[in-house]
């Protein structure tokens, strides 16, 4: 089935995605930070450049003023050198316009700042090409004019590798980033494969089946986890479907067949006896109990019950209790004995609660011999509200004692004696609909059952 | 008596029309909310017998109805279900007892009748009395022959619902819903324990026994 439906690639993988998603997020801050840095170096050569000058103008006009004409000219073929590479070019014309020194095009402003464009060997290869340089002229005294020229050929530079730089720099990471998405997106879809078709087996029928952990985090494995809780919990209750479908069939075989063995008798015989007609009323109100009593606990488990809560004297609910049963104890040879707490309200059904503890009483006075004592103790335990029911007979088998809660489960494997096996099954539901627990306590002697609600309400 | 019978199942309305019809009423039956509303808009019925579930316009929808009528015929509802829920809807919706499917003749009868006899002047009286034995509910006494009986707590409540339904048959399901506040069936016999109690020192020396045990039914006190 789900094998048919069209499995996404690594490409179309959610990790894969979200990793191109950070990839334009990363080319995009990569970019903008290249504009800024980029506009920072510019201003930051600009001043460079500019403070240079004026400082070397500031250094020619010195030398004009201590050592006259002849030492400009020096400190000018000194600084220049000649060279090529050489920081600055410098045009000094006379007060009637005549080149005295520098290399610098005569249209050049020659007072303050202007650039201008000229021709340059560049000094990596010798080749020729056009520069932009920054110049700064000043009137000398003798009306001498001076004008010093920087190129910032190395400001371009800069920004070139730096432009280069961010290019390369960005397509690598963007490169990485998808190449580890798909590889991410890759590991993820073969996990879910495996998720996958743990499911696959779920839905053909394999009950046992159970999610494997997804890994990379544990919130995956959390998820796996109460994944896999929820197919416990769906597996058990299908199971108890299962038993309580098949209890239910056996259960009520019996009586049935009873039933119909009567109705045949009296069809056969010419007198109807009375007997024989009690006998199948008597059938027939067996099969409605279990039938009463399997309702009651289906709705108790559909959870419809807490609708009709109240508060109410938990005390005088027992008491009523023991009320009611002491002479029924004492007609059957037993002692019904109370010790129960006075005037704790709890918040419940009154009337299912009622049901609980006589059934418990009832169990305890059916299936105890004569002469035994029973007491049901009612008291408040660091917070919790304890209701215990003990007896003095044979108590439960340790094996059995699990079992006891269950639907239709009698200890009488022969099933021979009263009773539907739901008593116990009804105590566990209605204990369950009240947030208590119920357990059956070690004990020395005989049975002792004891229900643990909740307090504080 | 004349009771209105509202059953959809035609197999159990004329087996409840047979069962009442022998107890000597007369029994106008209908299958549908909205012809109990019609014939019970009438008045003249004693008791009605409402089946809660049946198709259309149920049963507690016919007893709204009437109630707003203004209609106070008792009303007993027959249902399938039997929770605390639906109870308390029933007696919401006006009804004054309920009755969970399936149930013995003897007990719809029982409650039948104890419903038609329920003067509300009863609920007033202090005093009850059958033959010589008397009950003071106020002083929580009972003596018979002026002679003074020491009774439970238990077993005065359960004398006290026999003596206002003097003369008529109690049910053990009547006698633990009313008495103890029971609703379910026990497994063991609660009620002839305390019964044989309370007979014990009502009955016992006495030339009369006015508790009387009626076969597959119940309880009945009366002078007879």
């Amino acid at each position: 089935m789900a094998a048919d439906t069209a499995k996404p690639g690594p490409m179309r993988s959610a990790a894969f995605r979200f990793a191109l998603l950070l990839a334009a997020v990363f080319a995009i801050g990569a970019a903008a930070l290249l504009v800024v840095v980029q506009q920072q170096i510019g201003r930051y050569a600009t001043e460079a450049t500019n403070g240079g000058l004026r400082a070397e103008m500031t250094v020619l006009e010195g030398e004009y003023a201590q050592l006259g004409q002849s030492g400009l000219l020096d400190a000018m073929a000194r600084h220049a050198g000649g060279r090529p590479e050489a920081p600055y070019r410098y045009l000094l014309l006379d007060a009637d316009g005549r080149r005295l020194f520098g290399d610098l095009p005569g249209t050049v402003t020659l007072n303050g700042w202007s650039t201008v464009e000229v021709t340059e060997r560049a000094p990596e290869n010798g080749q020729i090409r056009q520069e932009n340089m920054t110049t700064l002229g000043a009137r000398l005294p003798n009306g001498l004019a001076l004008v010093v020229a920087s190129d910032n050929y190395d400001v371009q530079m800069l920004r070139r590798r730096l432009g280069r730089f961010t290019l390369m720099s960005g397509l690598g990471i963007t490169l990485f980033a998808l190449l580890g998405g798909y590889l991410t997106g890759r590991l993820f879809l073969r996990r879910l494969a495996r998720v996958n078709h743990a499911v696959d087996r779920i839905i053909d029928g394999d009950r046992g089946e159970r999610l494997p952990m997804i890994g990379f985090g544990p919130e995956f494995d959390d998820l796996t986890h109460n994944l896999n809780r929820m197919l416990e919990r769906n597996a058990a209750a299908m199971e108890a479907l299962r038993q309580v479908t098949t209890d239910i069939a056996h259960d009520l075989r019996t009586p049935l067949s009873r039933l119909h063995q009567r109705l045949e008798q009296m069809q056969d015989s010419s007198v109807i006896e009375p007997a024989m007609v009690e006998d199948a009323l008597a059938q027939t109100a067996g099969i409605f109990a279990t039938f009463q009593a399997l309702l009651r606990i289906g709705s108790l488990e559909g959870g419809v019950g807490r609708k009709w809560f109240t508060r109410f004297d938990l005390s005088e609910l027992m008491d009523r209790i023991h009320q009611a049963y002491a002479p029924v104890a004492e007609d059957s040879g037993q002692r019904y004995l109370a010790n129960h707490a006075q005037g704790v309200m709890v918040e419940g059904d009154a009337e299912l609660l009622a049901q609980l503890f006589t059934n418990l009483i009832e169990n305890a006075i059916v299936h105890t011999p004569v002469g035994s004592t029973i007491t049901s103790s009612l008291s408040i335990d660091g917070g919790v509200l304890l209701v215990e029911v003990r007896d003095t007979g044979n108590g439960i088998p340790l094996a059995e004692r699990a079992n006891v809660f269950r639907r239709f489960y009698r200890l009488d494997a022969s099933r021979n004696t009263e009773g539907s096996g739901l008593g116990l099954a009804l105590v566990s539901a209605i204990a369950t609909l009240h947030g208590a627990k119920i357990s059956i306590v070690d004990s020395d002697v005989g049975l002792v059952v004891r229900a643990t609600f909740p307090l504080s309400r | 008596m004349k009771i209105l019978l509202l059953e959809d199942d035609e197999a159990t309305r004329t087996h409840l029309e047979r069962v009442l019809g022998a107890a000597g009423h007369v029994v106008d039956t209908c299958a549908s909310g909205q012809d109990a509303i019609f014939l019970g808009s009438t008045g003249d019925h004693g008791v009605l017998i409402l089946d809660r579930m049946v198709p259309g316009l149920d049963g507690l929808g016919a007893l709204r109805a009437l109630r707003a009528m203004g209609i106070r015929t008792p009303a007993l509802f027959l249902t399938a279900l039997n929770g605390v829920e639906d109870r308390v809807e029933g007696l919401e919706a006006g009804g004054d007892d309920y009755l969970a499917k399936p149930f013995a003749a003897s007990e719809l009868l029982a409650r039948v009748n104890a419903l038609a006899r329920r003067p509300p002047i009863v609920e007033m009286r202090t005093v009850l009395c059958v033959e010589d034995l008397e009950l003071d509910r106020m002083k929580r006494t009972v003596t018979r022959g002026g002679a003074r009986i020491d009774l439970q707590a238990q077993e005065l409540k359960l004398l006290e619902y026999l003596m206002l339904h003097a003369g008529e048959v109690v049910t053990r399901t009547m006698l633990l819903e009313n008495v103890w506040s029971f609703h379910f069936d026990p497994k063991t016999n609660v009620i002839e324990s305390h019964m044989s109690r309370l007979r014990a020192k009502v009955d016992r020396g006495f030339g009369r026994e006015l508790i009387q045990t009626v076969r597959g039914a119940g309880y009945r006190i009366d002078g007879g």
